[in-house]
């Protein structure tokens, strides 16, 4: 979406859900990467890999993205960013949001991920009604 | 022995605790006001930006 450059902000929640065993360390992990700055690269990876998360792919993932593989292996196995994980998830529940992705576009709910036509739609609707 | 902390030294935990900001969403669609933490690493975008999308995803 580089169209809309400078007018999006867009913020990741973590919402693992409970039947996905390997989700949670996946996402500590995006967060361990993330503490040295490379978030979205391992976050995109991540997308691309599923569901490949065991604890061996997420370092190999981690040396792919430039990291040092045993300082982030501390991270992980130390589980430094599970509470944090765990916040996002009381929040989503608390916001009701079940399924996901859930989309929050200015606070409008969007449940699952839609075309790419559609999704253009309410950004522009959403654009449309700050002016 | 024990050593004194070394004040210049912060986990990536603290580091990301100081920075964290907050947003507060209450809309039509949503069943509560709850404020949303947010670690900076996991946004971008202008914080000024007309539109926020807040992406609640599972990696799995």
């Amino acid at each position: 979406m580089k169209e809309y450059d400078g007018r999006i902000r867009l913020i990741f929640k973590d919402r693992p859900l409970a039947g996905h065993a390997l989700a949670r360390p996946a996402h500590e992990a995006a967060r361990c990467a993330g503490a040295k700055g490379k978030y979205w690269e391992y976050h995109d990876l991540l997308f691309e890999a599923q569901p490949a998360f065991e604890r061996a792919d997420l370092l190999l993932y981690a040396g792919e993205v430039g990291l040092d593989r045993a300082e982030f292996a501390r991270c992980l196995d130390e589980r430094r960013f599970a509470a944090d994980v765990e916040a996002d998830v009381r929040q989503a529940v608390a916001l009701g949001i079940m399924r996901t992705p859930t989309l929050l576009v200015n606070g409008r709910r969007i449940e699952g991920a839609p075309p790419l036509e559609e999704f253009r739609s309410i950004i522009e609707q959403a654009l449309r009604e700050r002016r | 022995m024990s050593r004194a902390p070394n004040p210049t030294r912060r986990s990536p935990r603290v580091y990301t605790i100081i920075l964290a900001c907050a947003l507060v969403f209450s809309a039509a669609d949503l069943p509560a006001q709850v404020e949303l933490t947010v670690a900076p690493f996991m946004a971008k975008g202008p914080a000024d930006a007309p539109v926020t999308i807040v992406d609640f995803s599972d990696y799995q």
